[in-house]
């Protein structure tokens, strides 16, 4: 799929090239939803400033750190620049890699810094 | 009366000089409060030499913006803990969120950090069994 329009009733379709696999990925997932991570590796790039709200001039890449969890039940991801060391949430789109996600998700409590056996007793 | 008496003397009455130094290098220089629990919290940490976090309740206050220890952020919201990152060599990281303004930031765990509310927090993605169980479902 090219993004130029034969006609006025075709959608024309973006994409970008992930920063870290270099797949190309719609930025807009099946449900119509805005995407900024690659579904495949799940890393994004800086083009968005937190702090001022407005374009970024980072550019940097950006790798999953972490998994969050809203009061909603859903899930967020964490994504920190590895240029700027910014953190960004994201929403978790339905397509995304949930063996990367699954494996953020119990990373914690394979190294844990402390004995989890006493927990066994609460 | 004593309004009268206040006014013919003039001026404010001499204040004692303060001994005690509440503040600045006093005895609660190196203390601070916590936001959220309001444990009174030392600053000697084992295991880090910058503690920004309460070891009860794991909460922070959003006073730095983009440096750590820079002391630059107006808000002064109240940090809550949102979720645990690890480190490639091992170490946990808790994700601050920003009550008021929802800024993120990341701190290293302090060697006196409460251990349950860590795990309570590390666990709280395998808690819900609405997204755990679809991830676990589609892989």
């Amino acid at each position: 799929m090219s993004s130029h329009t034969t006609n006025n009733n075709t959608l024309s379709l973006s994409t970008f090239a992930c920063a870290w696999c270099g797949l190309t990925v719609s930025a807009h997932a099946a449900d119509g939803a805005a995407r900024n991570h690659c579904p495949s590796c799940l890393h994004s790039r800086h083009v968005l400033d937190h702090v001022e709200g407005g374009p970024s001039d980072c550019e940097g890449r950006m790798s999953p750190i972490a998994i969050a969890v809203l009061r909603t039940g859903d899930w967020m991801l964490i994504h920190r620049c590895v240029r700027c060391d910014e953190l960004t949430s994201n929403a978790v789109c339905t397509d995304d890699n949930q063996l990367i996600l699954m494996r953020m998700a119990v990373r914690p409590l394979a190294q844990p810094p402390f004995p989890l056996e006493a927990f066994g007793t609460l | 009366m004593s309004r009268n008496n206040r006014s013919t003397r003039g001026g404010r009455r001499p204040q004692r000089h303060k001994d005690v130094l509440h503040t600045h290098g006093g005895h609660r220089a190196n203390d601070f409060r916590c936001t959220s629990c309001r444990l009174d919290v030392s600053l000697d940490a084992p295991g880090t030499a910058h503690r920004n976090h309460c070891p009860h309740c794991l909460a922070s206050l959003h006073v730095d913006r983009k440096i750590p220890g820079d002391r630059d952020a107006d808000c002064r919201g109240r940090m809550e803990a949102l979720g645990l990152s690890v480190r490639p060599d091992g170490e946990w990281m808790i994700i601050h969120q920003c009550v008021s303004c929802g800024e993120l930031s990341a701190n290293r765990i302090a060697g006196d950090d409460n251990p349950l509310a860590l795990v309570r927090l590390a666990l709280r993605p395998l808690a819900d069994p609405k997204a755990a169980g679809r991830v676990l479902l589609t892989l």
